[in-house]
């Protein structure tokens, strides 16, 4: 009895300290955007305000401003979102085959075009806007959708077939073989019985690819311009020479982390079970 | 119809109109939309067309122009419908973020795309423009009768220091559109209470800054920008610097590491150390601007431009208490204020006709008409304050329009700009951009104490010696 008593509360002590620690994580994660949804709905004049202000009137004029003022960031919204779709949609296009290729099948220097695949992604990306400038411009397609989403899917493509690999990796051999023999061919073996089976990581890829994209600075701001304009870039337009408007860049950020949020609401299932099916399954790594 | 939107006795019924065009934009949602039609700015032409050259010479041109988002170029944007109405030309601008401007232009004017016919330049810009040929000369557009009316241009009357700025062996390069000058920002209500005046000399400055300091009630008695970078810190040291009668070196040499540099900067150093707030190491001049409207600050010392800020009454606690004097003098006698301006050259990838047609632009912003339409003249809240000429700044309706911004504005500005002002402020070679990001680097070094002023700026030259080298 007594035992018993000492070991729960043993047991509920541990848990408090976890949950402790825990919350102190969740709390250095969330105060900044917490910190930056506070500042969106203050006014100037309350952005400034010391002791900062934790109960104040709020307003909705940051968000009017941000979406249907001079400075409207709709069409950003827009243009971030057909650039990140393309982008990823192309990329998943090539990764996928790429990754199960890298993954699966025998062909002379594997390991080498592995490698390669890797290198591409060591160059530091500040080094290339001058020749990708450059290329673009000689084929007209600086400040284009398709430019920046091509460029997109060169930083893109290495990160989501190495991404991929362990997961085709994962799934059992003898699952391929046994579609094989059922005579399917290798694409539709590919396409009925891996592919189901890889689902999980192909969600991971898609949401990192699309979020790397969404959120990229450096060549919106060089390789766009007045037609493709994405958030992040319209967003910089806030902190002007003159001031900055804090309260308006909060609310843009806001307005931008949305969708994101959104679709990672919606792909949670997946990205668990993607994170997760190697763990369980195992066995199958050739 | 014709004129009555400057004279006349339309005046006062276009005022209402504008008072009730800014009370709809308070009101929110619907001001930003109209902005731009609702406040027209009188759409007339006749002041343009007394210049005695054909408008549309150019016609069916389409030029680009960037800027950065600015209240200043949105003024200007405004009045794009006009400048098509007059000339014929498609104009369109591209707002890029002002980090990222110089960036772009270099890369535009390198690979000759142009892309950009003109764009908001960094004075400092121009030598490595220069010396590449990628802008034009403009004394050949100034000086050709089919292309500028002199007489009705004036191009004298732009300020001095901002023409010279943006020059290059005598030969102008851009044409000033904005312009910022240094001044001393103070609170007046405190310098008061304290029996201060103005400082006119560094040492009364510190000592100014001395009497108001008072942490423990959130007071701090100066600022300058202490954040790294060709801009920032290094747009506040090289007045520093002149006032310890310090220069750049010569001949091809640029020098960082003179006595008078290390002077400069241990004073710089030490000031703010004693009586700024700690975080202003990173401060840009906004972040400055914020801390002195919420009444935290004594003085500062950065561009009149911030009066703007210090005096929304949005943000503004200080309101109805700023004051403003000139830079002042360090040990050596002088100061000198910045020579910052958003100037426009020429593009020179660009074909003839597209040249001419960017000269119009150029002539059309620059000219004494669109310079008042973009300031007293706008109908909307941002009234320009940097102005590019000596006889707008001294106009009855240009200081009407800055009354609200505190005692003395215009003649503290006025009284720098025409005698604080040194064209070799900071180093002007084509190396610039590396040297300013170095030496930003090493003042910001020793403002937090990482190293010691003479060290910091020993290794600077030591690095500037290796840029030079090339």
């Amino acid at each position: 009895m007594r035992t018993a008593t000492t070991a729960a509360a043993r047991r509920r002590t541990r848990n408090l300290v976890l949950a402790a620690i825990a919350g102190v994580g969740v709390a250095v994660w969330v105060f900044p955007v917490l910190w930056g949804l506070l500042t969106s709905f203050k006014t100037e004049r309350d952005v400034l305000a010391y002791p900062p202000a934790v109960f104040f009137t709020p307003t909705l004029a940051n968000y009017r401003e941000v979406l249907f003022g001079a400075s409207s960031i709709l069409p950003n919204l827009w243009s971030s979102f057909v650039v990140a779709t393309a982008a990823t949609a192309l990329t998943m296009l090539f990764a996928i085959p790429a990754a199960y290729a890298l993954g699966r099948l025998r062909y002379p220097y594997k390991r080498a075009s592995g490698f390669y695949v890797l290198v591409t992604q060591m160059l530091p990306p500040v080094g290339l806007i001058i020749p990708y400038y450059l290329v673009l411009q000689k084929i007209g397609a600086l400040d284009t959708y398709v430019g920046l989403a091509v460029i997109y899917l060169t930083f893109a493509l290495p990160f989501a077939i190495w991404l991929m690999v362990s997961y085709f990796e994962d799934v059992p051999l003898e699952m391929e073989e046994a579609a094989l023999l059922d005579r399917a061919g290798r694409m539709r073996a590919l396409w009925h019985v891996i592919l189901p089976q890889v689902r999980g990581g192909i969600a991971v890829t898609t949401i990192f690819v699309f979020l790397n994209a969404w959120n990229e600075f450096l060549f919106a701001v060089v390789l766009g311009g007045n037609r493709v304009r994405t958030v992040t870039v319209a967003m910089f337009n806030f902190i002007s020479v003159e001031q900055t408007q804090w309260a308006k860049v909060a609310a843009g950020a806001m307005l931008a982390m949305l969708p994101v949020i959104l679709i990672g609401i919606f792909a949670q299932r997946h990205i668990v079970k993607g994170l997760t099916v190697g763990a369980v399954k195992g066995g199958g790594r050739r | 119809m014709r004129n009555n939107e400057t004279k006349g006795p339309a005046k006062p019924a276009r005022r209402r109109v504008i008072k009730q065009g800014a009370a709809l934009s308070a009101a929110g949602l619907l001001g930003p939309v109209l902005s731009s039609s609702v406040f027209a700015q009188g759409d007339d032409l006749a002041p343009y067309k007394a210049a005695r050259i054909n408008w549309r010479q150019a016609e069916g041109q389409e030029i680009t122009v960037a800027v950065i988002p600015a209240s200043y170029f949105e003024n200007l944007i405004s009045l794009q419908p006009q400048f098509e109405a007059l000339t014929g030309i498609k104009l369109r601008f591209e707002k890029v973020p002002p980090g990222q401007i110089r960036q772009k232009a270099v890369l535009d004017l390198s690979s000759k795309t142009g892309t950009y016919a003109s764009h908001a330049s960094d004075p400092m810009y121009y030598p490595l423009y220069v010396a590449n040929k990628w802008v034009e000369p403009l004394d050949t557009y100034l000086n050709d009768a089919s292309l500028t009316d002199k007489a009705w241009f004036q191009f004298d009357d732009i300020i001095k220091a901002w023409r010279d700025a943006n020059s290059m062996n005598s030969k102008p390069y851009g044409v000033p559109y904005d312009g910022e000058v240094t001044v001393q920002v103070y609170r007046k209500d405190l310098y008061a209470a304290k029996g201060l005046k103005a400082a006119a000399t560094l040492d009364e400055l510190v000592a100014n800054a001395k009497a108001l300091n008072d942490p423990a009630n959130r007071m701090y008695g100066i600022a300058l920008r202490g954040f790294a970078g060709a801009g920032q810190n290094m747009y506040i040291y090289p007045s520093i610097l002149k006032g310890f009668g310090g220069n750049w070196g010569s001949g091809g040499k640029v020098v960082v590491n003179s006595p008078q540099h290390v002077a400069a900067l241990t004073w710089y150093v030490d000031t703010l150390t004693a009586y700024a707030p700690p975080a202003v190491r990173n401060w840009n001049w906004p972040d400055i601007a914020d801390a002195f409207s919420q009444g935290t600050l004594g003085t500062y010392v950065d561009a009149h431009s911030s009066a703007a800020v210090i005096n929304n009454p949005e943000k503004s606690k200080v309101v109805g208490k700023i004051a403003y004097a000139t830079w002042p003098k360090g040990p050596a006698g002088q100061c000198a204020t910045s020579i910052w301006n958003w100037g426009f050259p020429i593009n020179a990838a660009l074909n003839d006709k597209q040249k001419k047609a960017t000269w119009l632009f150029i002539q059309w912003a620059a000219c004494a008409e669109t310079q008042a339409r973009t300031s007293w003249k706008f109908a909307g809240p941002a009234k320009r304050s940097g102005i590019n000429r000596v006889s707008l700044w001294k106009s009855p309706d240009f200081a009407a329009a800055m009354k609200g911004m505190g005692d003395n504005f215009i003649p503290a500005a006025l009284d720098s700009l025409e005698h604080d002002t040194d064209v070799d402020w900071r180093p002007r070679v084509p190396q610039w951009p590396a040297i300013g990001d170095t030496m930003g680097t090493a003042v910001q070094a020793a403002l937090v104490g990482q190293k010691k002023p003479k060290e910091a700026l020993d290794e600077a030259q030591a690095r500037i010696d290796q840029i030079m080298k090339g």
